[in-house]
């Protein structure tokens, strides 16, 4: 059985993953030439162009630019097939669509398959994988969230020291400097209250006061003082943190 | 009397004289806790209050005398006995707390990322056909790299800081196999320090998370420097990579704060994981315990 003339480009950013690719097309699909191999997607896209394969191989987890990413850029230009290590989801969206994926480490009949169904497009105009991709991508990132900063960077001594989010207990203005506290002790920052407010996410900080932002998880207790006003004990740190009036809505149902 | 109404009758006296002895302690409660000042001030507005028809001047001197005689005799006692009741209570909530994290710890100890797992398979697979020699190789890292995975498989005397470094060494070997030359490695622990104790997993978790975050995202990829030095009573072992470094919007992965808590609930507050950016790139961390060499770390298992 005589099949047709094609051209291919491997690209992973594992060699030996390519190697074994290449070994095992060669079993399936010998007459199948791979014109170049590349080890990212931005490798991928200019060997493309340089190139013009018919098909490529893509491997989603890569360094600089991911398979997806790169798929999109190479639309309409060639048969593209994904290659991937355990992305349930790629399958599912696959499994419906006539592009391919390939679960590594792909070889026999799964692989095969794949050569027969590629045999058949070689010479016809690629599949719109537009539809595909976004079937795959919704899968991939559930409505993208906002990104808050999960890190806070302070320069202590000569080093710039990164503190997680989850160990801060609260932030406090002080003066032109914020001051962050955790169950340690306490750093200052540059940044103001009001850029942390910002860019922290506000399910997990609370601004209690003008000057402070306290983690809710930390909160070990709230309580009135004879004056009337509410009081926020965090664990790990014996100072009081006062809740003033126009924040005092944060603990009514408490 | 019939029957029904003389136990209706015993049951209300029962409740009123409940209710009488919860409100007696309440106010014992308050007694035993109030600060002196607000208690001064409370006798002399019962004082005022019993110059006026409301209350009988004797009875309010009567409560100023009682309410003085109970604080001074039986306030301490209650108030250390309330006192103890409170901490042991959230004694209690802290044993809980710390029961929960152990367990949530020997679950996360147990995971292998399936990726790694596949990745590693596959390439033994290939390496088979290829190069069998080095396919046997990357076998015996593979179990040993699971062996320190899997708790119920780990052996005794896994607590060294050697055990961690020689279970390490086998991870990256896996991983330069996989990443090639993407990939370099260097490791600079005086032998001295070898049978020194370490928990296990943690320098694994600081190892992958370079490669996983800082080297593998990197097209021309980089280096790993692993280093132990002692300093006093404590040691510290830093684990540098020269990748893209960290981005402050990459949320605290299970892993840091697997290691975080584990050394709080080892070491207390002796113990530390540092997270730095070096001036030139990459991403540093160093964990700090103190130091305590293993006097069986040689002894036959």
């Amino acid at each position: 059985m005589s099949h047709p003339r094609a051209t291919a480009l491997i690209a992973d950013d594992e060699e030996p993953m390519r190697d074994m690719l290449r070994a095992r097309l060669a079993e399936c699909w010998p007459e199948l030439e791979i014109v170049a191999e590349a080890g990212n997607g931005i490798e991928a896209i200019a060997l493309a162009g340089q190139h013009q394969p018919d098909i490529v191989f893509l491997d989603i987890r890569m360094p600089g630019m991911s398979g997806i990413e790169a798929a999109r850029m190479l639309f309409n230009r060639c048969h593209i097939v994904f290659i991937t290590a355990y992305d349930q989801y790629a399958i599912e969206a696959f499994e419906q669509g006539a592009l391919d994926y390939l679960l590594k480490p792909a070889g026999g009949e799964r692989l095969k398959a794949t050569c027969a169904r590629l045999q058949a497009r070689v010479g016809k105009k690629p599949n719109n994988i537009e539809r595909q991709l976004s079937a795959l991508l919704s899968h991939r990132a559930p409505e993208k969230q906002r990104d808050y900063l999960h890190w806070i960077q302070a320069q202590v001594g000569n080093s710039l020291r990164m503190i997680s989010t989850r160990e801060i207990l609260f932030f406090r203005a002080d003066e032109k400097y914020t001051r962050v506290q955790t169950a340690e002790g306490e750093v200052l920052i540059r940044k103001t209250l009001k850029e942390l407010e910002d860019e922290l996410n506000p399910n997990e900080f609370w601004r209690i006061h003008r000057s402070t932002l306290v983690r809710v998880d930390a909160i070990a207790e709230v309580t009135r003082d004879l004056r009337g006003r509410q009081m926020v004990r965090v664990r790990n740190s014996k100072e009081e943190l006062e809740v003033s009036r126009g924040n005092t809505h944060l603990f009514q149902q408490m | 009397m019939n029957p029904v109404a003389k136990r209706n009758a015993i049951g209300f006296v029962r409740e009123v004289g409940e209710t009488a002895s919860a409100l007696w302690w309440q106010f014992f409660d308050w007694l035993a806790q109030v600060p002196m000042r607000q208690l001064v001030v409370t006798w002399v507005l019962a004082l005022l209050l019993g110059c006026t028809p409301i209350l009988l001047p004797e009875q309010a001197a009567a409560f100023v005398l009682i309410s003085l005689g109970l604080k001074v005799l039986a306030g301490g006692k209650r108030k250390a006995e309330i006192e103890a009741r409170k901490a042991s209570e959230q004694a209690g909530t802290e044993t809980l707390e710390r029961k929960l994290v152990e367990a949530q710890m020997a679950a996360l100890q147990a995971q292998v990322e399936p990726h790694f797992l596949f990745n590693t398979l596959a390439l033994i697979g290939q390496l088979i056909e290829t190069d069998p020699p080095q396919a046997a190789k990357i076998h015996t890292h593979l179990i040993e790299y699971l062996r320190s995975t899997l708790p119920q498989m780990r052996a005794r005397g896994s607590g060294t800081l050697g055990r961690q470094i020689a279970l390490s060494r086998s991870y990256l070997a896996i991983m330069q196999a996989r990443m090639k030359s993407r990939l370099s490695v260097s490791i600079d622990v005086p032998p001295e320090l070898e049978s020194a104790t370490f928990p296990p997993m943690m320098l694994q978790i600081l190892i992958e998370n370079c490669i996983k975050h800082g080297l593998e995202p990197k097209i021309e990829g980089g280096r790993i420097d692993i280093r132990a030095s002692v300093n006093g009573n404590m040691m510290q072992v830093d684990v540098q990579d020269d990748g893209v470094g960290f981005s402050l919007y990459a949320g605290d992965g299970v892993g840091l704060t697997n290691i975080r808590e584990r050394l709080k609930l080892v070491y207390g507050t002796r113990a530390q994981l540092l997270i730095e950016q070096p001036a030139e790139g990459g991403c540093r961390a160093s964990i700090r315990v103190p130091f305590a060499p293993d006097i069986f770390a040689g002894a036959p298992a």
